[in-house]
């Protein structure tokens, strides 16, 4: 159908430190046991569409997430994993990789995404309008209890990353987008568009979902001219919203100058008849209304037009941008939305796979995920948790509201609740650990505890 | 197809692109027409959106807006289909070991078929197609594909042009010559032709007044009434229930037709029929503009036969209030069912004459034009 969809995969991200390191790029963390990368593949494929091209910063993650891909998903997808240089930005990814874009439509997908919002529906809204761009916009999810997350004085990304967006009387078009750091500041509306419109719904509980629907033609246009964009949603999407009643991207409406002579005329007052049928049999939209002036002359102000798909309420949608974020998505994957993970769950309402040992008196509570190969120690108890493959938990261990990696070591004795454990970990006897995450292969001393800290290895 | 006929629903359900819920109540006389929940059709056809069969995006997105109601209209929607089976034939290469007519054919059909499933064709868009498939099967098989390809799309370009944009301007000169200074001209709801006419007369300096009647669900009439009123008319604006008390000083009636029949019915929106025996209850003079395209050789008596029914809900509201909901939870009882038709029959003894782009014609020689102009369907 014309599309082609573009996954963003992002890189290194210091916000996800330590979970991320050099061996597992953000797009490769584990969500209930599964990259958070393959949700977004796992949609796309769902909806039939196949040729994909991945975009990961810095080539030593793009090897190993091609690798990734290429043994996971060998005949169902065709995807092609392009590196670009670290901390471009998304519209930076995107210009390095613009001579690859082909189609007339591009389907911008966020690789941290983890969502069941069908892309057919923002690529039919697109059309249907023949917009510009448009935005995928969901309820913000349910974040966990803020005080048990990553502690506020550390990590100052804790609240989900707020948006005003201003909507029209039918919610199809997006009128105005602000988000994250111009909240502080006044908040600037365009009077143009509110004269047009008439009425306009400004909404503070809606989250973008990074999931873009974008006209090439238009996408490299704006990337070109506009050097400076870094980021589409910080500066691309803005910009294409305050500038669609003044339009510079298009030559969208400008009738065409024919030869010479009597066939200009006659054929120039054809086609404004034609389209004056169209027009007046159809529901403009604001934007046509604004085109053709007061007075119904021809147009003079070129417009486009900047789309919004606004989710079900009873789809899921949440972005991995934060521990928080982590923590949360885990929860919600193994809990409410346990459609997504792909698992099917045991009638206790948690999963525990086959090779899993238990020991006696251990109890696995619900909402739970138990991986591969995995052995518990007697008397030990896991509520609400995910636990990786291979891991050898001791006894008597607690493990609440946390996330523990592959190829773990819990002594006996220890308590987790609420931590991240990255994978090759070795917690010692009696450790605590209370919101906190622990990077990849660290070794936490025996009896220690810890609350609301960050543990990694020193990079050499 | 006739919905009554259970095997053949469940037939026509396999095949169907767009995912139809019938609705649980249904007017027992109406069951031969096709009902569907309207609430549904529009999400599950935007999540199937990558799952089709390569549907040309053109065609999809026309098909999307007749879903949504983006637009209405005889002649727009003709115009629409035709524009995008215009750019769908363009972008269209023909697989190895075909026959270039066979293939094209077989490939109309089926966006054909994906545009009922929106919204049933109206009369005039099922004779475009027609032309169309006639224009395919006639091309002579010595061109290679990029001509034959042009070649259509110049047909699809002639045939907008001559049947609908100059058909329109033709009937619209007629027409203005029945228009004196000092009339009092009635129109009801919304048609494109009539909209130019009384435009065009308003340039050529004639004085004259409009009533515009509407009815809800759709009041159409009101788009038009903010049109003309812009470009300077003087417009009295009213609904269908007080034609009878309006038609007295009515001296001429102008309306619009979806299509019209052999027998000389008008089939077009719903209230015209009324609209037409109010006036000629009281002897005012009714004339239908309508391009000869819209001509069709079926006759019908009624409007039950044929007919297309809407959203039954759009009945019980009212738009932009939402406190005004009487029905609430009797909309879910047995023994209450909604009716929304969207088109009627005018019997034609109440239509004194027909401006068509062939001249001005009496509705008993509308059998005529069609067998002698639209031999195997060229509308020559």
């Amino acid at each position: 159908m014309d599309f082609q969809v573009v996954v963003l995969a992002g890189g290194f991200s210091k916000k996800l430190v330590p979970l991320v390191s050099k061996e597992v790029p953000k797009a490769l963390l584990p969500v209930a046991n599964r990259p958070v990368l393959s949700y977004v593949l796992d949609l796309l494929e769902q909806s039939n569409l196949k040729d994909l091209i991945v975009v990961v910063e810095g080539s030593d993650a793009a090897f190993r997430v091609g690798g990734w891909i290429s043994a996971a998903y060998l005949d169902r997808l065709h995807v092609d994993v392009a590196p670009v240089p670290e901390d471009i930005g998304t519209a930076g990814a995107l210009r390095a990789i613009s001579h690859h874009l082909t189609a007339r439509d591009i389907l911008v997908v966020s690789g941290d995404l983890v969502s069941d919002v069908p892309p057919g529906a923002v690529a039919a809204a697109h059309r249907r309008h023949d917009a510009v761009v448009t935005a995928t916009l969901c309820s913000n999810p349910v974040s966990g209890p803020a005080d048990s997350g990553s502690s506020g004085a550390k990590d100052k990304t804790k609240k989900p990353g707020r948006n005003i967006i201003g909507l029209d009387p039918s919610r199809q078009f997006l009128l105005h987008i602000a988000a994250g750091a111009e909240l502080e500041k006044d908040l600037r509306v365009q009077k143009s568009i509110l004269r047009a419109v008439g009425e306009m719904e400004l909404r503070a509980d809606l989250m973008d979902a990074h999931l873009y629907a974008i006209k090439r033609s238009v996408l490299l246009e704006v990337l070109d001219q506009k050097e400076t964009f870094q980021s589409i949603k910080k500066d691309v999407l803005p910009y294409l919203v305050r500038s669609q009643l003044k339009s510079e991207v298009l030559s969208n409406g400008a009738p065409q100058v024919e030869e010479n002579g009597n066939d200009k005329v006659n054929s120039q007052s054809k086609r404004i008849t034609q389209s004056q049928i169209l027009a007046n049999a159809s529901n403009r939209s604001f934007h046509e209304l604004y085109a053709f002036g007061p007075d119904g002359s021809a147009s003079a102000r070129r417009t486009h037009k900047c789309c919004v798909y606004i989710a079900n309420n009873n789809k899921y949608c949440a972005r991995l941008n934060s521990i928080q974020a982590f923590s949360d998505i885990n929860r919600d994957v193994t809990g409410e939305a346990n459609h997504l993970s792909g698992y099917s769950f045991s009638a206790h309402n948690n999963l525990i796979h086959p090779s899993a040992e238990l020991g006696s008196k251990t109890t696995v509570g619900p909402h739970c995920l138990l991986g591969e190969g995995s052995q518990m120690g007697d008397k030990c108890s896991v509520k609400r948790s995910v636990i990786g493959r291979h891991c050898r938990i001791g006894s008597s261990v607690k493990i609440v509201n946390s996330v523990v990696m592959d190829h773990v070591t819990i002594g006996d004795g220890c308590s987790v609740q609420g931590s991240v454990v990255c994978s090759n970990v070795q917690l010692q006897e009696r450790v605590t650990l209370k919101d906190c995450q622990v990077g990849a292969s660290y070794v936490v001393t025996a009896g220690s505890e810890y609350r609301g800290e960050s543990l990694a290895k020193k990079e050499k | 197809m006739q919905f009554d006929d259970k095997s053949r629903v469940e037939k026509a359900k396999k095949r169907a692109v767009v995912n139809q819920t019938e609705v649980r109540n249904r007017v027992e006389l109406f069951r031969h027409l096709p009902q569907y929940e309207h609430g549904t059709q529009l999400p599950d056809l935007e999540s199937k959106f990558f799952r089709n069969d390569p549907m040309h995006r053109a065609v999809y997105k026309v098909g999307l807006q007749y879903l949504a109601g983006d637009i209405t209209g005889g002649n727009a929607r003709c115009i629409a289909m035709l524009q995008a089976f215009s750019e769908a034939i363009r972008d269209y290469t023909t697989p190895a070991e075909k026959t270039l007519t066979r293939d094209l054919t077989a490939k109309i059909g089926s966006y054909v078929s994906f545009l009922i499933e929106c919204r049933p064709l109206s009369i005039s868009m099922g004779n475009a197609i027609r032309f169309l498939k006639n224009r395919i099967a006639k091309l002579p098989l010595t061109l290679s594909e990029s001509e034959a390809k042009t070649s259509l799309c110049l047909d699809i370009d002639r045939f907008i042009n001559e049947k609908i944009i100059l058909a329109d301007r033709v009937i619209v000169r007629h027409a203005s010559t029945k228009i004196r200074d000092g009339d009092v001209l009635l129109t009801y709801g919304s048609s494109c032709v009539v909209e130019m006419l009384l435009s065009h007369a308003l340039e050529l300096g004639k004085k004259f007044h409009v009533v515009i009647v509407d009815s809800r669900p759709k009041l159409e009439g009101q788009s038009l009434l903010r049109r003309l009123v812009a470009n300077g008319l003087n417009c009295t604006y009213t609904h269908l229930n007080a034609v009878s008390y309006i038609m007295h000083e009515v001296t001429r009636v102008f309306l619009g037709a979806s299509s019209i029949l052999s027998n000389g019915t008008v089939y077009s929106r719903v209230g015209t029929a009324a609209v037409a025996m109010v006036a000629n209850a009281f002897s005012v003079p009714v004339l239908i503009c309508c391009e000869a395209y819209k001509f069709h050789e079926r006759v019908q008596l009624d409007s039950i036969c044929f007919n297309e029914l809407g959203d039954p809900q759009a009945v019980a509201k009212v738009s932009g209030r939402g406190d005004v909901n009487y029905l609430g939870s009797l909309g879910n009882k047995d023994n209450l069912q909604l009716l929304n038709l969207m088109y009627d029959a005018t019997p034609s003894e109440y239509i004194s004459m027909i401006v068509t782009d062939y001249g001005m014609i009496p509705p008993t020689s509308v059998p005529v034009i069609v067998r002698e102009y639209c031999r195997d369907q060229l509308w020559i």
